[in-house]
């Protein structure tokens, strides 16, 4: 418990946020690489955004996954009460 | 009893949960390795602020066109199927990172890391707003005033006006910065834009302002996994504790030697300096980022005291030892061969790309139709890329069986540079030659006038089942 609670509160927040970006950073890319949000969007009727408007969704979508995954890691790291 | 317990586990580590990180002030250094800094820190802030107002044949020089999905270097376009070049680009990068490490330690991190230059950047408008060092630090200490609000709102000004420009140019590299700059003055920016501006400069506001070294200690992968880089050979910043120890303070003129004394005056100048506000002295630290401040100022104190140069110094720690330093160590070599053979292999690719992009796609909402003459029908729509500068006209022809008939539209295949054509075709064929219900079909595609450019995509032809 005591070595958890050592941790800067700064590095709490950047150890769930900051990897996170990353990953998501990187799985955008990768994504919209492959796949144009306008052809794909376009075929199911979609919304009239533009491309940079998907890719930030798309990023932020991304985000949000990610660091919830994060949060649950860091969650999973503490001790269980005796 | 269990409530006691709880509270004496609670009660304690609250502090240190929060407890804060003391602000860093860096004193302003002078000497080789910060004229170094310095020159490193102008080359790259220039590249990245007027670099997206590089024209090459009346277009941005660089720019990954995001919106349109093509990224321009000077004379290339690249597509988002060239994105094999993007990885191994990355790769070169990685590689050369570790050479860099393996070679000469914390370069990256000293000197270019965009951490550092922007940081450098903020603290150069804090010391020309604020004073320098001490002065800074009496502020900080100080009450409220009318002359701390402005300094303090001048600085913070200053640095909001640089980091949102920042995030403009940042905006600039991904979307063409002309056109960009016309709408920011007509105040007619995209919300997305407006958003990417903000957001970026936020963030350099963020990291260079207030978080600086802990983005080092916390945030850096690097950081933590650059060590496994390092050997006796890497150069690094070592304080020599033989000729250091004991340290302690004298006067100039006396015999430090006979009074027991190392060569270290203990002026905690070096400690001033640093970025990251660590004692070199103690050892190297994964904290350090290499950046001489102190191997700068140590030097001065040297010269002052008449003492000898590189107390603290760039050196690797066999030579600090007194043994035999090697340059081309097998880690050294592996990583040179490697960083050689993919850049060459990169560039070889890029010479020898063929401009053109075809993609067969099959017409989703029939499989095959029968026509009056009794053939199999089966419609495609070409995707025609050309990836090439000027404009190309194109012939098509389809192999794969006997007697293919071609129905294509009377325009000819015409593209223009960095277009996309959607051209629809039919192809019939005669069911006696079919014998599966797919078969494989060979599309061709050639630039009329230039044999060069020629590409060949297969393509599904589906037809009735046969037994």
């Amino acid at each position: 418990m005591s070595d958890n609670n050592n941790v800067p509160t700064v590095q709490r927040v950047v150890a769930i946020l900051w990897p996170s970006f990353v990953v998501s950073g990187i799985a955008t890319i990768l994504f919209f690489t492959v796949f144009d949000p306008v052809e794909i969007i376009g075929c199911v009727g979609g919304w009239d955004i533009s491309r940079i408007g998907y890719y930030s969704i798309g990023f932020f979508l991304f985000w949000l996954l990610t660091s919830l995954n994060s949060v649950l890691t860091c969650y999973f790291l503490k001790p269980c009460a005796k | 009893m269990s409530d006691q317990n709880s509270q004496k586990v609670d009660v304690t580590p609250v502090e240190e949960v929060y407890a804060k990180r003391k602000k860093i002030y860096p004193r302003q250094v002078t000497g080789l390795f910060a004229s170094l800094r310095v020159t490193g820190v102008l080359v790259l802030l220039g590249l990245y602020y007027f670099g997206p107002f590089l024209q090459w044949d009346d277009r941005q020089a660089i720019l990954f066109d995001l919106p349109a999905r093509k990224f321009y270097i000077f004379e290339w376009i690249f597509w988002p199927q060239d994105f094999i070049y993007l990885a191994a680009l990355l790769i070169i990068a990685a590689i050369a990172l570790f050479l860099v490490t393996a070679l000469a330690g914390r370069v990256w991190c000293g000197y270019t890391c965009p951490q550092t230059v922007w940081t450098e950047a903020f603290l150069w408008i804090e010391r020309k707003v604020e004073g320098s060092r001490p002065k800074q630090m009496k502020m900080d200490k100080a009450d409220w005033s009318w002359s701390k609000f402005r300094k303090k709102f001048t600085k913070h000004f200053l640095w909001l006006a640089l980091s949102l420009y920042t995030g403009f140019i940042f905006v600039g590299w991904f979307t063409p910065v002309d056109e960009l700059f016309e709408r920011t003055i007509l105040l007619d920016l995209g919300s997305w834009e407006t958003f990417w501006i903000i957001f970026y400069g936020f963030a350099t506001y963020g990291n260079a302002g207030w978080m600086r070294e802990q983005v080092c200690l916390y945030m850096c992968p690097y950081a933590r996994f650059q060590a496994a880089m390092f050997d006796k050979n890497t150069l690094v910043i070592s304080y020599d504790e033989e000729r250091g120890e004991p340290r302690g303070s004298r006067k100039k003129d006396v015999d430090y030697k006979e009074q027991g004394k190392g060569a270290c005056v203990d002026c905690t100048l070096c400690v001033q300096v640093c970025p990251t506000g660590i004692d070199i002295r103690d050892g190297l630290q994964y904290q350090c980022i290499g950046c001489a401040a102190c191997v700068d100022v140590c030097n001065e104190v040297m010269d002052k005291m008449g003492y000898e140069r590189n107390l603290i110094s760039y050196t690797t720690e066999n030579a600090l030892h007194g043994k035999k330093e090697s340059f081309f160590r097998p880690r050294v070599i592996i990583y040179i061969v490697l960083l050689s053979a993919i850049t060459m292999a990169l560039f070889t690719s890029i010479a020898q790309r063929i401009p053109l992009g075809l993609d067969i796609i099959r017409d989703r909402n029939s499989l095959y139709r029968e026509t009056d003459e009794g053939l199999i029908e089966n419609i495609y729509t070409l995707k025609v890329m050309n990836m090439d500068l000027k404009p190309h006209r194109y012939s098509l022809a389809v192999g794969g069986v006997d007697g293919i008939v071609v129905k294509k539209p009377k325009s000819g295949i015409v593209v223009d540079a960095g277009g996309v054509l959607n051209y629809p075709i039919r192809i019939q064929i005669d069911p006696e030659k079919l014998n599966k219900a797919s078969t494989e079909l060979i599309f061709y595609l050639n630039a009329l006038e230039d044999d060069s450019l020629a590409v060949e995509e297969d393509g599904r032809f589906l037809g009735p089942t046969y037994d």
